[in-house]
């Protein structure tokens, strides 16, 4: 075999082995509650190589940053709870401590093209909607003043019409149905459902806590 | 009449030992749309799919899976059809408002529509795509829809359900005919699922080849040009290698669930070789087990469960042939004499096996399919080892291939790390007993 040097920074080659990318943390660092731009001035200095260690303080440091960030916007994905009202306006609550309302958004606007989004967020306790174009605004006003004020002047569409009844209990008897009793796995499950999960707003007393997850603290 | 609550309690129960994933579509930016791109398509599917609940068993559970109906004139020994008391079936419209609903407050990601045999399988199938009809041209819904093909259903129908979803399945149940009729005497395994599986397969290719010669007709968006030359090259590269070729339409393809452990002659290999068989002639995508439980009832009340590490086993050798594209004549090897994949990883199996008489493997100058062997090595560190060595890095420590992601702990015993290689118990013991006895000598 021919004699291979080992000077050059393996992991520039394989973008995913390690960390971020200098472009990665660009777009996404600044997300972080905690972020300042000295720390990406910081950055901006360092080898990339330095930077992917995760042996360093450093990188540990951003690798966990970034880590959170992605976190919260899955999170958010996963577990926000919504409704939909009959003038195709979107809106729910969502707590989320980094900015990352931007992704979330765009998530649902993809998925309800035609609908206005509202997300009230309790952290900062602002409601950021986006429209049809694509368009994001932030609101100093509760949740239930923004979904009445924008869906004023929109008209009625009939198949959103047609769904406005209660969803709650037909989740809970679907969920219930679902769980096969000699597959029973708390472990797994709570690995999959963190804990700080049940904390987020769409899923406080939600169906998954109610159903065979009590602790002993709930029944003293 | 029973109300939709009480509906989704019966059916929703009924349907659940169904297995399927979370989405698992491949519909992204990149590959054509399903149904184009207007804004007035609602639903969008993530490529590895979102998870928005999980039941105490920890499964996930983001589709809304009920059955259709629950009147079923198939009377399998392992399903509840045997002691069902409340019989009901769901109305298009109901199922249909229904899910919406439930995507609109988003704990759903999409659909799995499956139904006991209610009459014939067409009337039912009939119904069922009634809703789907409903779903994509009522309420306009573009995201992801599992179709489950009745046994014995007509092509034509087959035809309608492919152009409407992103994945169909047809449950095969058991490995072979007679096992088959072991535990669903009526179904005929040939005709109505084998034929109905290959039927899958041509339809689905019919329909893309009559896809390129559409774009290549809309040749001068730059786009279709290049999606054009995507269908292409997969073809071109053969399916084993690229699962997804590029359909506009069932993008997610078909799959299929074996019950695993309910007929009693039924062996591991049994169910490999059928999955092996399914991966080269019929193009599937993957294959489900599903550990049988007895349920009450049933003629097979008084058998016992199989194992959930049965069905983890045969996960992982799935994973084996489908992923890491290992010969079935190799898993064949370290299977017991019954026929079943002993206690343990298969692939450390596998691996003891190949290395018995082998040099461990030396990640500086090992090829791609050596290095997969190793335990510890997926596809990706292994090809993140192959991209390094092409930029000439030397793996000198233990720690350069834990930072591509090499599980050291299962691989130690088969890398051979700048000269040096672990020792095992094995080493030691044919080492010490000629040792010691020449000292006691």
């Amino acid at each position: 075999m021919r004699k291979i040097s080992n000077n050059r920074d393996p992991l520039e080659i394989n973008g995913r082995a390690k960390g971020y990318s200098r472009e990665e943390l660009a777009l996404n660092l600044p997300r972080h509650s905690k972020y300042s731009p000295a720390l990406m001035q910081h950055i901006k200095k360092l080898p990339e190589v330095v930077l992917r260690n995760s042996g360093t303080s450093l990188a540990k440091k951003i690798n966990r940053m970034m880590r959170e960030v992605f976190t919260e916007a899955y999170r958010a994905k996963q577990y926000a709870r919504t409704e939909i009202n009959s003038r195709g306006v979107l809106f729910g609550v969502v707590q989320l401590k980094h900015r990352v309302i931007d992704l979330v958004l765009n998530y649902f606007h993809e998925r309800w093209p035609q609908c206005v989004i509202c997300l009230y967020n309790e952290h900062t306790h602002k409601t950021l909607l986006i429209d049809e174009k694509g368009i994001i605004r932030e609101i100093n006003s509760p949740l239930k003043k923004v979904v009445e004020t924008v869906s004023k002047n929109r008209p009625l569409i009939p198949y959103f019409d047609d769904i406005q009844f209660s969803g709650e209990e037909i989740f809970e008897t679907l969920y219930k149905s679902q769980f096969i009793t000699e597959r029973e796995n708390q472990p797994y499950f709570k690995k999959m459902i963190p804990d700080q999960c049940f904390k987020l707003p769409g899923m406080r007393n939600g169906v998954e806590k109610r159903f065979r997850n009590r602790d002993l603290n709930e029944f003293l | 009449m029973p109300s939709t609550l009480e509906k989704i309690r019966v059916l929703g129960a009924n349907s659940k030992y169904d297995i399927c994933a979370s989405t698992a579509s491949s519909r992204t930016d990149k590959y054509p749309k399903l149904f184009g791109d207007s804004k007035n398509w609602i639903g969008a599917t993530a490529s590895a799919g979102i998870c928005h609940s999980y039941t105490p068993d920890g499964r996930c559970m983001s589709l809304f899976k009920t059955l259709y109906t629950n009147k079923c004139i198939y009377n399998c020994k392992y399903c509840f059809t045997n002691n069902c008391k409340h019989r009901m079936s769901f109305t298009p419209e109901e199922y249909a408002r229904t899910f919406m609903k439930l995507y609109s407050m988003n704990v759903v990601e999409g659909v799995f529509i499956s139904s006991g045999v209610c009459g014939s399988a067409d009337e039912t199938t009939e119904e069922m795509l009634e809703v789907v009809r409903l779903l994509r041209f009522k309420y306009n819904f573009g995201g992801y829809v599992h179709f489950k093909c009745l046994p014995g259903v007509s092509k034509y129908l087959l035809k309608e359900a492919i152009t409407l979803s992103d994945r169909i399945s047809i449950n095969s149940e058991a490995s072979t005919k007679d096992h088959l009729a072991e535990i669903a005497e009526q179904k005929d395994y040939y005709n109505d699922i084998i034929t109905r599986q290959r039927w899958l397969k041509q339809i689905r290719i019919r329909h893309n080849d009559e896809t390129l010669k559409i774009l290549k007709d809309l040749k001068q968006d730059n786009q279709l040009r290049y999606q054009e030359n995507m269908i292409k090259g997969r073809r071109e590269d053969g399916y084993k290698k690229f699962r997804w070729d590029g359909a506009p339409i069932l993008n997610s393809g078909q799959t299929t669930q074996f019950v695993v452990g309910a007929a009693e002659s039924e062996s591991d290999y049994d169910l490999l070789k059928r999955i092996d068989w399914g991966y080269k002639e019929i193009d599937l995508r993957r294959a489900y087990f599903s550990s049988f439980i007895p349920i009450e009832g049933t003629p097979l009340a008084g058998k016992q469960a199989a194992s959930l590490a049965r069905e983890h086993r045969l996960y992982q050798s799935d994973w084996l042939l489908r992923i890491y594209h290992y010969k079935l004549k190799d898993l064949k090897d370290v299977l017991t004499e019954e026929g079943n994949l002993p206690e343990g990883d298969p692939k450390v199996h596998l691996a003891r096996e190949y290395f018995k008489d082998r040099s461990p493997v030396n990640p500086n100058q090992a090829p791609y399919k050596e290095l997969l062997r190793v335990p510890g090595i997926g596809p990706i560190s292994a090809k993140r080892i192959i991209n390094l060595r092409a930029k000439k890095f030397l793996f000198k420590r233990r720690q350069d291939l834990k930072s591509v992601g090499v599980v050291l702990k299962r691989a130690d015993p088969f890398l051979l790390i700048n000269g040096q290689k672990q020792s095992t118990l094995s080493d030691f013991t044919n080492l010490n007993n000629s040792t010691i006895l020449q000292s006691e000598i």
